[in-house]
């Protein structure tokens, strides 16, 4: 039995998740893109439970790729039962999700986690009566705790075998009957072709037209409302009262809970409540969901107009299977016409126009002429007519399953006080990372140079029992070496660095940093969530190409990235120390961090021009400060270090193999003649070029190798002052290591990687070329 | 769609004073914002607070019966209010 957990961002899935599934659970992405998921398998009662933690999303609406992905594959229909895990603490927000999956009409269970939360807001929620009005188990829950999690998978199985599908959310009549008429004539101009056969095949029929002159409804319907209303332009609605009347809803500020007696919002909240106990008699007569009407071909009553004026402008459709084709599987729904067709018509009716007309052409004059019906009835825009519905309905049902008492005084309000303020806030921030990073190194630095002890004496060992001299050795040792580099060097590093990202996150923390320091990043094309990422590439650069994971855009994760393994990281922090600072000074090592910042700032802002921006700018839930779970912080960071072991270790060690046997056949030669061009136009020893090539390999091979290359510790007498500034600059902004390029294309894909690299490489060389043209005037 | 003309004070979200009761009278810019927004169920008619503000045209901070949500400036200044008394 599959049970997809779904629910609002900071629901406290993973929590309910981890607690059953636990350490042998997968992260995986769902198929083409970088969007995670965790599925695990839990016994409950006796049963395997196949879990879906899907990532985060507030509505079936998306406004991000992550929550795109989700919403796929929810509609894919690869489940049996949904369970809608909520933020009891933010019920009313939280709620609207849930009546957008009742609107799916089947399994569902509603779970109400961190009671204790709500319970600490002064809430009290009467779970019966909400299970009531919605028609679908409700089940209290404290997942930090462990508590009502083992309820909430027994009901989901109860109500997945059992079969029980809640009603939808009916909406006003200005809203459900056009969605009914929408679902209707796309069902019907679908019927005018067999269903499984997509496309060209059997032209629509007639019903399947709509009025070309409608193609811009929302415009010459605004214009002339009244006069439309007569001639028939708009879907007739068996609505009671003049559909303007009925649709003419109340200004939406008007509509707020305090006005108690209010009636619009009101009475539709409560006509959809009472529908949802199953009191549907009258309120649902008028609503029967396409899907279950028969299966000839249908007319809808309201298109009995002369069909003289209808010319069958509309292509064939094939909207079963365009809109919600999911990426993840081919799996298709054992229900018939999952979702339903009701369901369908809703999401259209509240879609982006623009995007309906580019993506599914088929069918966007029909949703146009449903989304200007809907408009000019409730004097807005379609979509916003339906979500304000779902919001009005939303804070009646919260009032009156909850009450809300006084507050207990919180903790945490003062600390965001500190937290958050515009001075002190920034003053926590940089204590905050001064104090990852100082445990990070330290915790770091102990781990590395007890692993290398290991593998210096594993060599030894190794050159003890092997012949010196063959092939085979070197290859040997390449391996040895790159596996150190890979275990002693990368893995102390990371993982502190990932169990205290993994803390930050949990904490709520993350969001602050991204408040406090948007109007900075705004500055490089990024919005504040982007710093943690260019922050943590001070550390290393794997953990920061990974950290772009946060960001929600691929815009957003490329430039942050990019950013991110240009700001130079501890490894090349030891080449400009032991080389730029060692020689010249310490005043020119900071010099070097000095121009790296402005060439960061820059590249930002030229990238940001090149790619611009499609999101307005930031929008972010603040969570509350949250203990973190120690369990999920362990899952978190083993999953993420899984995925660097599996992706890196194998590139690092095959990378040494490889250059070993450079060395051992002598070929660095080649290598050197091959790399003549770029060191003679830096003006560098020809000799240095072979150590760029292990630079990629290991950023501080490039110190210990030009070492090697020169012949001697002493790189003053080989090279002139000038030579170690620019091979220096050089090394600091060419091309990233291969782990990071490892977790490049793993985040980014390996188009983008290879353009970051060329624009890096191609960066690194007018940095170094301008220094010397500096160097040369003065 | 309305017509906002008649509105007394047609102030924007981010002009509105720090810890002012606000009402949310309309939200301009399109469908991806209003979305956005509804999203976090900020919605027209909603009465919400500004918690604070970051320095430097940063993002404020507003609160939604409980709900906190950071909102850029370019954003905030796309929400009309009213200040209630």
């Amino acid at each position: 039995m599959k049970v997809a957990l779904a629910g609002q961002p900071n629901s406290g899935k993973s929590t309910l998740f981890n607690a059953v599934a636990g350490y042998r659970s997968l992260t995986s992405n769902f198929a083409g893109t970088t969007v995670e998921y965790t599925h695990g398998q839990a016994r409950v009662g006796g049963e395997v439970l196949e879990l879906i933690d899907l990532p985060g999303l507030y509505s079936l609406t998306p406004t991000s790729a992550v929550e795109e992905v989700s919403r796929d594959y929810l509609l894919a229909g690869d489940w049996d039962v949904i369970v809608n895990v909520l933020d009891a603490s933010q019920l009313a927000r939280s709620l609207e999700l849930t009546l957008e999956l009742l609107d799916l009409e089947s399994p569902l269970v509603v779970c109400l986690n961190m009671m204790d939360e709500a319970a600490r807001k002064g809430m009290t929620i009467d779970t019966h009566a909400l299970g009531i009005a919605l028609g679908v188990p409700v089940v209290e829950a404290i997942g930090v705790r462990g508590r009502g999690i083992i309820e909430t998978f027994h009901t989901a199985q109860e109500v997945a075998t059992g079969g029980d599908r809640p009603h939808a959310f009916i909406y006003a009549p200005e809203v459900e009957g056009v969605v009914e008429e929408l679902a209707e004539k796309i069902a019907v101009s679908a019927q005018g072709q067999p269903a499984a056969i997509p496309k060209e095949s059997g032209a629509g029929t007639e019903e399947s037209g709509v009025r070309s002159d409608l193609r811009t409804p929302m415009e010459s319907i605004g214009l002339q409302k009244s006069e439309s209303q007569e001639s028939g332009h708009l879907p007739a609605l068996d609505c009671a009262e003049g559909p303007l009347e009925c649709g003419g809803l109340t200004p939406p500020w008007n509509k707020t809970q305090e006005e108690g007696g209010a009636k619009p919002p009101h009475s539709k909240a409560l006509r959809a409540i009472s529908c949802a106990v199953g009191d549907c008699s009258t309120a649902c007569s008028g609503h029967t969901p396409a899907t279950e009407g028969p299966q000839g071909p249908r007319v809808p009553t309201a298109l009995a107009e002369p069909a003289a004026q209808r010319p069958a402008v509309l292509p064939p459709t094939d909207f079963q299977a365009v809109p919600f084709q999911s990426p993840i599987t081919n799996h298709q729904s054992p229900i018939l016409a999952f979702p339903p067709a009701r369901f369908r018509a809703l999401q259209w009716v509240q879609s982006d126009p623009a995007q309906i007309r580019r993506e599914e052409p088929e069918i966007a004059s029909l949703v146009e002429w449903a989304q200007a019906g809907i408009a000019v009835r409730t004097g807005q825009p379609a979509d916003a007519a339906v979500s304000a519905a779902r919001h009005a309905a939303c804070l009646t049902l919260f009032e009156r399953v909850a009450r809300v008492a006084r507050p207990r005084a919180d903790w945490r309000e003062q600390v965001d006080r500190l937290a958050m303020h515009p001075v002190w806030g920034y003053a926590v921030l940089m204590g905050v990372f001064l104090g990852f990073f100082r445990l990070i190194f330290d915790v770091g630095r102990l781990g590395e140079a007890r692993i290398l002890t290991l593998f210096d004496a594993l060599v030894a060992a190794l050159a003890q029992h092997m012949n010196a001299q063959s092939a085979l050795y070197a290859g040997v040792k390449g391996a040895v070496l790159g596996t150190a580099g890979a275990v002693a060097i990368v893995l102390p590093y990371l993982l502190p660095f990932l169990v205290g990202l993994a803390i930050l996150e949990d904490i709520g923390y993350l969001s602050r940093v991204g408040y406090l320091m948007d109007a900075a990043m705004h500055r490089v094309g990024l919005h504040g969530t982007a710093t943690l990422p260019i922050l943590v590439g001070y550390g290393c650069s794997v953990p920061a190409v990974m950290a772009t994971r946060i960001l929600t855009t691929r815009r957003d994760r490329f430039i942050a990235a990019f950013l991110a393994v240009l700001v130079p990281c501890s490894a090349r922090m030891t080449v400009i120390f032991a080389l730029v600072g060692f020689y010249l000074g310490a005043n020119y090592a900071l010099g070097i961090y000095v121009l790296n910042i402005i060439v960061v700032a820059l590249s930002g802002h030229l990238l940001a021009r090149l790619w611009p921006e499609i999101s307005p700018g930031m929008l972010m839930e603040v969570p509350a400060y949250r203990v973190p779970a120690p369990r999920v912080v362990a899952l978190k960071t083993w999953w993420r270090l899984r995925e660097f072991v599996l992706v890196a270790f194998p590139l690092l060690v095959v990378g040494s193999v490889v250059l070993s046997l450079v060395d051992y056949y002598g070929w660095q030669h080649g290598i050197n003649a091959a790399l003549s061009p770029l060191t003679a136009l830096l003006g560098l020893p020809r000799s240095v070029g072979l150590t760029l090539i292990f630079g990629v390999l290991r950023k501080e091979l490039s110190l210990l190798m030009l070492m090697q290359a020169l012949g001697t510790t002493h790189v003053l007498g080989a090279m002139t002052a000038a030579q170690i500034l620019i091979f220096t600059l050089f090394v600091t902004f060419y091309l990233p290591c291969m782990a990071t390029l490892a977790s490049m294309i793993r985040e980014i894909g390996w188009r983008l990687t290879l353009a970051a690299s060329t624009a890096l490489l191609a960066l690194a060389i007018v940095v170094s070329l301008g220094a010397r043209a500096v160097m040369l005037l003065f | 769609m309305r017509d906002t003309a008649n509105f007394a004070s047609p102030i924007n979200l981010y002009e509105a004073g720090d810890h002012a009761e606000l009402r949310i009278l309309l939200i301009t810019g399109g469908w991806e914002v209003r979305r956005s927004f509804n999203q976090l169920g900020i919605q027209p008619g909603d009465r919400v607070r500004v918690l604070r503000r970051a320095p430097f045209g940063g993002p404020l901070e507003i609160d939604n019966k409980g709900t906190r949500v950071a909102v850029g400036k370019q954003l905030a200044e796309k929400i009309r209010v009213e200040v209630l008394p």
